[in-house]
Parts: C-alpha cells; sequence; structure tokens
C-alpha cells in the first residue's frame, strides 16, 4: 500500500473497505458456477484482493450470477438480493444473464435479469475466462471509486417497477414488499 | 493506573490478534501454494463491516454479541502479557475459567432470538466442544494449580522463573493443553461451529455488518487469550510484552499449521477424541504431579 493509497483510505474508509473487501454469495444457476473453484483456489487466487465466498447473504456484499437463470431460481434470487444488507454489488456472468444467451427460445428461462434485480455490471462471454472476473473486480472498484455502482439505491427507487416484473414472471408472490409501494405514482 | 493498564491491555490484545488473524491467512495461502491477501486484510474486513448495513432481530439479539465481547474482554484483564496484567490482585486462573465461558453463552443467546435452525444446530454443537474440551483443560488447570499451589498468575509464572518453564516440570499437562488448543480457539480441525459448507457459518448465520465485526473482534481476542494462557503457564510468561508475543508465534503457527493440513472433524468424532486422548494424557499429567 503506497502513501496515496493510504491518505485515500484514510479519507473514504468506508469506500476502501467496501473496495477491497468484496465477500461473495455465488448463485450456482447454470455452467457458469465451473470458473469459480479455479478463481479461488490456487490457480488465480481471488483472496489476495481480498474476495473471499460466504455461506449466507446476510454476511455478503457481492452477488455473483453465474449462468442462466429459469424461473425456479429467479425466486432464491430475488430473496437472496433482498435478504443482502446495503451497501451491496450485483455481477452478471456469462451471457446467460444478459439477453438470455443459447436459451433465449426456452419456455421457463427469463431473458433479461436486469428487469428483476437491478445489476451493476456484467460480465459477457459463454464462457467468460477466469481473468475475466478480475477484470470485473476492478471495473468495480473505479465505479465505486466514482461512486457510480449504485444499482441497490436504484431498486430502493424503483422498486415499483421490479416488483411488477417479478410478479408478472412469477405470479403471487410470497413475500410482503421491501419498500413500501405508492399506488398513486 | 489501572484504567492505563486495562487501555493498553486491550489495544495489544486487539493488535496481536488482528496480526495473527492476518498472518494466519497469508500462511495458509502459501501452504495451498497461493500468494494470499495482504498482511492487514482483517482491518479492511473489520472496516468495511462497521460501514455496512445490518439487520437485527430484536433487544437480546444485539445484548447477547456485546455479552460475548464484553466476556472476552474482561477475561483478556486477567491474562498477564508481559508485565501487563491489569486485575492481577483478584481471582487470576478460577475467574479466567468461568469468564471463558461467557463467550460462547452470549453467542448463544443471540441466535436463539434470531431463530434460524443452523443457528441452533451451530450453538448445540459449540456446547457439546465446550463440554468436550472443558474436562482436560480442568483437569491441566488443576494440575498447574496443584504444582505452583497457587491460583495467581503472577505467582505462577514468578515461580516458572525461578526454576524453569512449566512444558519441563510438568510435559504431560503442556502436551494435553497444546492438544485441545484448536478446539478452544475453534479452528480447523474443530470449526463444526461456524462450518460454512455445513450450516451456513453456523451461530454467525443471521449476522452482518457491525454485528459480524464484533464477533469478529471477539474472535480475535479468543484466539489471543487461549494462547496466552498456553504462554503463561507453560512457557515461562515473560517480563516484558515483545518476549510474550515472540513466545506466543510458535504456538499459534504449530496450531495454523495443524488446521491447514487437517479436515473438519465431525461434532461426535471431536468430543470422543476431546473426552479420550487429552483427557487421558492431562490425568496421567495430574497423576504424575500429585505423586512427585
Amino acid at each position: 500500500m503506497d502513501r496515496e493509497q493510504v491518505i485515500k483510505a484514510l479519507k473514504d474508509s468506508g469506500k476502501w473497505g467496501h473496495k477491497y473487501s468484496f465477500w461473495v454469495v455465488y448463485f450456482c444457476t447454470g455452467c457458469g458456477i465451473i470458473e469459480i473453484p479455479p478463481v479461488i483456489t490456487s490457480r488465480w487466487d481471488a483472496e489476495r484482493f481480498g474476495i473471499i465466498p460466504v455461506a449466507t447473504p446476510r454476511q455478503a456484499n457481492l452477488f455473483l450470477i453465474t449462468g442462466y437463470v429459469s424461473l425456479k431460481t429467479l425466486r432464491p434470487i430475488i430473496r437472496t438480493y433482498e435478504q443482502m444488507p446495503e451497501p451491496k454489488y450485483t455481477v452478471g456472468f456469462g451471457s446467460c444473464p444478459i439477453n438470455g444467451g443459447m436459451y433465449w427460445d426456452s419456455y421457463n428461462t427469463i431473458k433479461h435479469l436486469d428487469k428483476y434485480i437491478p445489476i451493476d455490471g456484467w460480465i459477457a462471454g459463454c464462457m467468460p475466462r477466469p481473468e475475466a472476473i478480475f477484470i470485473a473486480i476492478t471495473h468495480l472498484w473505479t465505479m465505486i471509486d466514482k461512486g457510480m455502482a449504485n444499482a441497490y439505491k436504484k431498486y430502493r427507487k424503483q422498486y415499483k417497477y421490479y416488483r411488477r416484473n417479478q410478479e408478472m414472471a412469477l405470479g403471487e408472490l410470497q413475500w410482503p414488499p421491501l419498500y413500501p409501494i405508492d399506488e398513486d405514482e | 493506573m489501572v484504567i492505563l493498564l486495562i487501555v493498553g491491555s486491550i489495544a495489544i490484545g486487539f493488535m496481536v490478534g488482528v496480526l495473527f488473524l492476518g498472518l494466519s491467512r497469508k500462511v495458509k495461502a502459501r501452504i495451498h501454494w497461493r500468494y494470499g491477501p495482504p498482511l492487514y486484510q482483517p482491518i479492511i474486513d473489520i472496516v468495511k463491516l462497521f460501514h455496512q448495513g445490518s439487520v437485527s432481530h430484536g433487544f437480546i439479539f444485539d445484548f447477547g454479541i456485546l455479552l460475548s465481547l464484553g466476556g472476552a474482554i474482561v477475561s483478556l484483564l486477567f491474562i498477564p502479557i508481559g508485565n501487563i496484567i491489569p486485575l492481577h490482585g483478584s481471582g487470576g486462573l478460577l475467574v479466567v475459567l468461568y469468564l471463558m465461558l461467557i463467550a460462547p453463552f452470549g453467542i448463544a443467546l443471540s441466535s436463539v432470538e434470531a431463530a434460524n435452525p443452523n443457528a441452533s444446530i451451530g450453538i448445540s454443537r459449540k456446547f457439546i466442544l465446550t463440554l468436550g474440551y472443558e474436562i482436560p483443560f480442568l483437569l491441566i488447570v488443576l494440575s498447574v494449580m496443584t504444582n505452583y499451589g497457587t491460583t495467581s498468575f503472577v505467582e505462577i509464572v514468578a515461580l516458572q522463573r525461578a526454576s524453569h518453564w512449566g512444558i519441563i516440570s510438568m510435559p504431560l499437562s503442556g502436551i494435553a493443553l497444546l492438544l485441545i488448543l484448536p478446539a478452544m480457539m475453534g479452528i480447523r480441525p474443530f470449526d463444526q461451529v461456524g462450518a460454512p459448507q455445513e450450516i451456513s457459518s453456523g451461530p454467525k448465520v443471521e449476522y452482518g455488518g457491525i454485528y459480524l465485526a464484533l464477533s469478529k473482534i471477539q474472535h480475535i481476542y479468543l484466539i489471543f487469550i487461549d494462547i496466552a494462557l498456553f504462554v503463561a503457564l507453560f512457557m515461562g510468561g515473560s517480563s516484558e510484552p515483545l518476549t510474550f508475543f515472540l513466545k506466543m508465534l510458535p504456538i499459534f503457527l504449530i496450531v495454523i499449521l495443524v488446521s491447514t493440513v487437517y479436515p473438519r472433524f465431525r461434532i461426535e468424532q471431536a468430543f470422543s477424541y476431546c473426552i479420550k486422548w487429552p483427557t487421558i494424557i492431562a490425568f496421567l499429567g495430574l497423576l504424575v504431579v500429585i505423586w512427585r
């Protein structure tokens, strides 16, 4: 850590903490999860950037959705995202959550994940290499520095839109709304 | 003066504990042939956790975690860190024995309020494990008290300096304490309590943000207290904090090397291990001390 970084860390310690200590929930929806074990073990060693996997959404601040999202897994994804404490960051991994990918014609996968939960960034590719995760992380650092990684604020602001989309995909939801919804808007 | 000693003791405990935690992650990474996180990674984590939001599940949830942190800090005040021992006049070894049980009790209270099944399983495992290692630990403490004829830490350290280290005069008890040290610290192969793969990190499953930070700090103090106990009872303590720290380092490295190599026990294996070999060795050590 050089002198410039020390000053930066002292000036905004929260930002410094959020940047260099990502605790990740990996949502193992599809084939994308096969790229994660090399990332967190000896070959690519994500822990040198402070990235460690955690077991529960309460402790996490980064949510990585790896692979296609079927209607069945959309429900736990929304539940997991809503349980994470703020500030939280979300990254979609692979082309399936971006636009459906090779499951474009499928009857039971959703095509655009960012209609249902807000996404900070995407990693395109089928499959992306493990290096792409580190590129995404450095992009996320830049976004946190500039205050652009605020998708979780968007979720609070436009909750009505997201809730309506979730209800359209899943039917009646079994949980109460996370934020109050104004019907007048 | 006492206030200064208390503040100094808490500060030294925190700094050395953080250093140990960072060192353990680095050493583990090097054994895995990785580069590993920076040495100050635990500080980044704690700073981040204090800036993270969290969800409370009620008054007992907040109170339990504070109780466990308080218990850890208070038991730290009775441990001699070199010549820094804030509460040397009272209690000594017997008080530490009682106070060390407050930390798991606080976590248990807190988890009951959270009402998560994973937390309940973790707590039941914690108490089974505590039951396992308390029996040999009591035998060890009894043999130490019998050997030196006192319960005061200051006198035990002074007596060791007058003759020789406790590990030489009662080797069996020292070995027994070394065998149950990972279980007392709750690190692998005895981390069934907070096993992330089985029960979603156990009692910590509902903690986020500041709660997790407090429980992490409590774990840091717990590591420090357990190793400091070994150094004070069996390695002659020290007259200054620096030598004390240098004596703690090899013990900690031994524990970390064991924890990196061996996988996790199941809870009944851990319990039967604790009440078998360390208990037999500690009991033999007690017999030798009595008959000598």
